[in-house]
This record gives C-alpha cells, structure tokens and sequence, in this order.
C-alpha cells in the first residue's frame, strides 16, 4: 500500500499549521510520584494534627470522646492529599492544574472579568447548574445531598477538631455560648428557635441526606440507563454510606428525646464506625469527585480567560478544513502538549474537527484501500 | 487480539441511518445516537463512513490517556466506556484528542458521551442496537470466524495510521485481501486539503512513514 493522499471537497485553501509550543518535562516515574504523594500525605496530615492542637487550645477544648473521628480525618486528610498528588501528577490534569492556577494569578485576568471565578464557583461547585441540564431531578436529588453533606461537614470537622465548644455558664442552660478557638462568637438560649437550629443541625443536614440519597439509590435500582455499567463498590456503596450515616444520627436524636437515652451508647458506636470507614473511604471510591469538581473551575476559567482577548473580541481556533470552531488557541496548544507527553504523536489531528477527521479517514479509505466503496 | 466485535465495512454501508436511530435506543445513553454516519463526499458520491468507538488497545484508549478527570475507564475486556458522569468536567480533551473522531460533548452538561459498545447488550452477549438492525452487515458483530462463516475469505485490519504512529484498535474494519498486511490509513497526515496541497507546508503533521509488519 502506498502513501495516502488525503482528498476533500474543494473549498478555501488553507493556512499553514501553528507549531504549538510544548512545555517540555521529563515523564515522571511511578516511583518519584509515589514519594513526592506520600510527602504531601504526611505534610497535611501533620499541618492537620498541628491545627487541632493549637486550635483546641492545646486539647483543652478538644472531646475525647469524638477522638475516633478526629483520627479518621487525618488519614482522610493523608489519603487526599495522596491521592490528589498522584492525580495532577498525569500529563492530562498537570497540564490543567498549572493553565487553571496561571489563569486564578493573573492580574490581567482579574481586571477584566473580576467576577468570572466567584460566579463559576457558585455556578460549577454550589448550584451545579450542569447537573440540571443532565435531569432537573438529579440535579435537585444532588443539590439536597450536597447541602445536606456540606452543613453536617461544617459543623462535625470543627467539633471534632475541638475547634468549637458550646459551654453554658449556668451548668445546664438554657443560656448557652459558643466558642470558635477559645473565642466567643455567639451567645443564645437553647430554647429558642436559635439554639433548637444550633443543636439540630445535624437532624437537618440528616434529612436532606436521605432524601437525596434515596433518589439516587432508587434511581440506581430503576433507571436503566444508570444501571449499565453500575458497580457495587463504586456506585452503590457510598449511597448507602450516607443513608446508614444519617439514619444513625437520627436515631441518636430519637433515642435521647423519646426513649429517655436508650440504646444510645449502642447507636453513637454504630454512627462512628459508619462516619469513620465512610472518611476512610472518601479518597478511594466516588467521593473522590468532590476534591476533583473544582478542576471544572479551573478548566473553564482558563478557558474563559483566554477567549477573551483585550479589545479583540472571540479568538477561536477553527478546524483547518471546514473552519468550524474548535476551541481557544491556548487551549489547543495545552491539548498538543498533553499528547505529546504521552507520546500520542498524532496531535496535529487536534487542529481538526471530530467530523473532519472522519471524512478525511473515510476518503484515505475510498481512495487507498476499497476503491469499490464508491 | 479480537474477540467478539464489531466488523465495519464501509463497502456495504449505503448510509440509510438505521443505526443512528437504533443508538438512540441504547440505555446508556437512551434518546441521544453516538454512532456517527458521514458522507464522505458529499455531493459527488453515496459513499458513507459508520463510525462507532474504535476500542484502542494500544495506545490504550487515547481519550482516557488525556482526560484530565479521569473519568473515562476501560472494562477488563478492553470497552472504552463513557465518561463517568460524577468525573467528567466537560473540558472536550477526549473529543479533540480522539484520532478516529468519535466523542460527543454536551457543553451545557458539561458531559462528553460517546459510543460503549452497547455495554448494556454486549456485557450480555447480544449484539450492539447498530449491528442488530444494520440492513447491510456494513456493521456486523461477533467473531472474526463467524464473520469468515458469512463472508468467505473475508480479511479485516485492526490498525490505523496517523502520521507515524499506529493505533491498534478492539474494532476492526474489512479490507481488501491485498491490503490486509498494511495498516489503515487514518487521514493523517493530510497531504491535500480542500483541492490545495499541504504537505509540504505543515510540518507538524508527522512523517507519514508506514510501519510495516506492525499487525
């Protein structure tokens, strides 16, 4: 078989090829990665056990009795920090990690849209707006999940850290203060509608987890679509996680408002085991996603950023053959050198539309394999 | 090597789209069709291209390669599934990066789509909705010998160029006896385009050199 020459429709000519610029870097080895993940791992962790010391006040406000909790976040804090390494380690989200935190520093990019990163904070990470083009249910299934997740995190990390206290001078109430580092911030009654709030965050946060989960569980016995390809460990299990976690800590509540504090020392073993294996898991399984979803941020900030030119409007690279917008130059460039660190040598085709590519491979087909094909 | 998969030939393809319709039936991915059908020159000839993910081996699944979520995984038995929808940001890298073409991306829902092989019928050892209602066999699925049971003598190839490199693929294409000893050309490198040659011009498109013996 000959060299194929590639034919398609008679149009415009083109212009020549930009040669990208690659930002050249010796591949790294698995091991080197390894080392510097286990490094990060450690570093957290010991900044996270330092905090807790210092912020408890030298573990004068620090609960004992939640130290299994404490302990499981600092291996939660190793196991991100690890995994996190490893992850912007790849050629793929290396590559992102650096063109996201150059587009976040850059005061040029500040000046012009000074408002692009806290909209696409509250658009990507709080209000998940995509998820609504994916299903309005999944979206408000998630949005119960994530408030839910994201109030039980801001008050059970800093109690159990010793970084909150809720003291009351009179012995039992009702008047109650609460302490941030030793610091009051806050006085209330426990009997009004403020400190039912204070002391029933977590039910609220525990309602709002299980419907959410519910839905997703429900959907993932259901639909068929979420079904194909769904696997136990990965899909299922942190769904249930949460529902056994919340269902847990409402029973607390139960137990100590209707049976007078029965079976209570049963339920908060059962609830600290399913938090712990459930931090421990977090780094490991789907929960990963939450330390992921803010690369969505920095993709689309770089991208944004480099769209918008100074006083030169939209510059977007377009196919080399139909002149269909591809995305922005930089972009491409970024694209190019990802695969030319991973040794995929045909990154020229990324100046190509997907269509493109498929007529002109169909066309070196037609014209130097099955000429019957016509 | 190739064990139960899809067997595309062009040849036989006479582009009347039942395959897009029937992809839109697959329950991965039900309502949107992943299967591409291009009419390669349009205009001045009924020749028409199917193209379904092409399940690279080697390199390994490209678009895995550059995603920087992580979010697309390729099962034990070498399906390149769709993005994870908890993983996948939408950054387009899999689409602009695949060299056969074959990633969809949904910019609103921030979620790249794309052919799984029917995972949903094939993990069970039926036939992709494409292959099953293809009024032609330009899409056939299963084995290379229950293919040759059909067709007789019947070669197909397995690699593609792209520039210097080739990609061994799960998918295969039917070829013509004489050409199944070379890869595929791919499209790349692009020696003439839009009537205007420019192989001399771009440098940057790779040497083209043919690799023999690779398959």
């Amino acid at each position: 078989m000959t060299e194929p020459p590639q034919t398609a429709e008679p149009t415009t000519p083109e212009p020549e090829a930009t040669a990208p610029v690659p930002e050249a870097r010796a591949p790294q080895t698995p091991a080197a990665v390894r080392r510097r993940a286990v490094l990060a791992g450690t570093a957290v962790s010991v900044l996270l056990i330092l905090a807790i010391v210092f912020g408890s006040r030298l573990l004068r406000d620090f609960d004992s009795a939640l130290l299994p909790y404490a302990v499981a976040t600092v291996f939660l804090a190793f196991g991100v920090a690890y995994r996190y390494t490893v992850w912007v380690s790849a050629p793929g989200a290396r590559r992102l990690f650096r063109q996201g935190w150059r587009s976040f520093f850059s005061v040029a990019n500040f000046r012009r849209a000074p408002t692009a990163l806290p909209r696409m904070i509250a658009t990507y990470l709080g209000f998940q707006k995509f998820l609504g083009a994916r299903s309005h249910a999944r979206w408000a299934a998630h949005q119960l999940l994530f408030w839910g997740c994201v109030l039980a995190a801001l008050i059970t990390f800093p109690l159990t850290w010793g970084w909150f206290t809720f003291t009351s001078n009179t012995g039992d109430g009702p008047g109650y203060e609460m302490r941030i580092w030793g610091i009051k911030v806050l006085g209330f009654n426990a009997l009004n509608i403020i400190g039912w709030l204070m002391f029933h965050g977590l039910d609220i946060a525990a309602v709002l987890v299980i419907a959410g989960a519910s839905y997703f569980l429900w959907r993932r016995m259901k639909d068929r679509g979420a079904v194909t390809g769904q696997r136990f460990a990965y899909d299922l299990i942190p769904l249930i996680a949460l529902i056994v976690i919340s269902v847990t800590g409402l029973l607390l509540t139960f137990s100590s408002i209707f049976l007078h504090g029965g079976g209570y020392e049963f339920l908060a073993i059962l609830h600290m085991v399913s938090v712990v294996f459930t931090l421990i898991y977090i780094p490991f399984g789907k929960f990963f996603h939450i330390v992921q979803r803010p690369a969505a941020v920095g993709m689309q900030l770089f991208k944004y950023t480099s769209r918008r030119k100074d006083g030169a409007g939209e510059e977007l690279q377009t196919c080399r053959r139909c002149h269909e917008p591809i995305d922005t130059p930089e972009y491409v460039e970024n694209l190019r050198g990802t695969m030319q660190d991973l040794k995929l040598d045909f990154d020229a085709w990324a100046e190509y539309c997907p269509r493109c590519k498929r007529v002109l491979r169909g066309n070196a087909y037609l014209t130097h394999v099955k000429k019957g094909f016509k | 090597m190739m064990g139960r998969t899809i067997f595309i030939d062009p040849g036989r393809c006479i582009g009347c789209q039942a395959c897009v319709s029937a992809c839109r039936e697959c329950d991965s991915h039900r309502g949107k069709s992943m299967i591409h059908l291009d009419y390669t020159d349009e205009g001045h000839s009924v020749a028409s291209l199917p193209t379904v993910c092409m399940h690279c081996e080697d390199p390994v699944a490209p678009c895995a390669e550059v995603c920087p979520a992580d979010a697309i995984l390729v099962t034990a038995d070498g399906v390149v599934q769709q993005a994870d929808t908890t993983r996948c940001i939408g950054c387009a890298n899999c689409v602009n990066a695949c060299p056969f073409g074959v990633p969809k991306i949904d910019l609103q829902a921030k979620l790249q789509m794309k052919c799984n092989l029917c995972y949903d019928r094939t993990a069970y050892g039926l036939a992709p909705m494409c292959a099953t209602v293809c009024p032609t066999g330009a899409l056939f699925y299963g084995t290379l010998d229950e293919l040759r049971a059909e067709r007789p003598g019947v070669q197909v190839a397995d690699s593609f160029t792209f520039g210097d490199v080739v990609v061994q693929t799960g998918v295969a294409m039917v070829v013509p006896a004489d050409k199944v000893q070379w890869p595929v050309p791919g499209g790349l490198p692009v020696v003439e385009i839009n009537g205007v040659d420019v192989s001399g011009a771009n440098p940057n498109q790779g040497g083209g050199a043919r690799q023999e013996g690779v398959r």
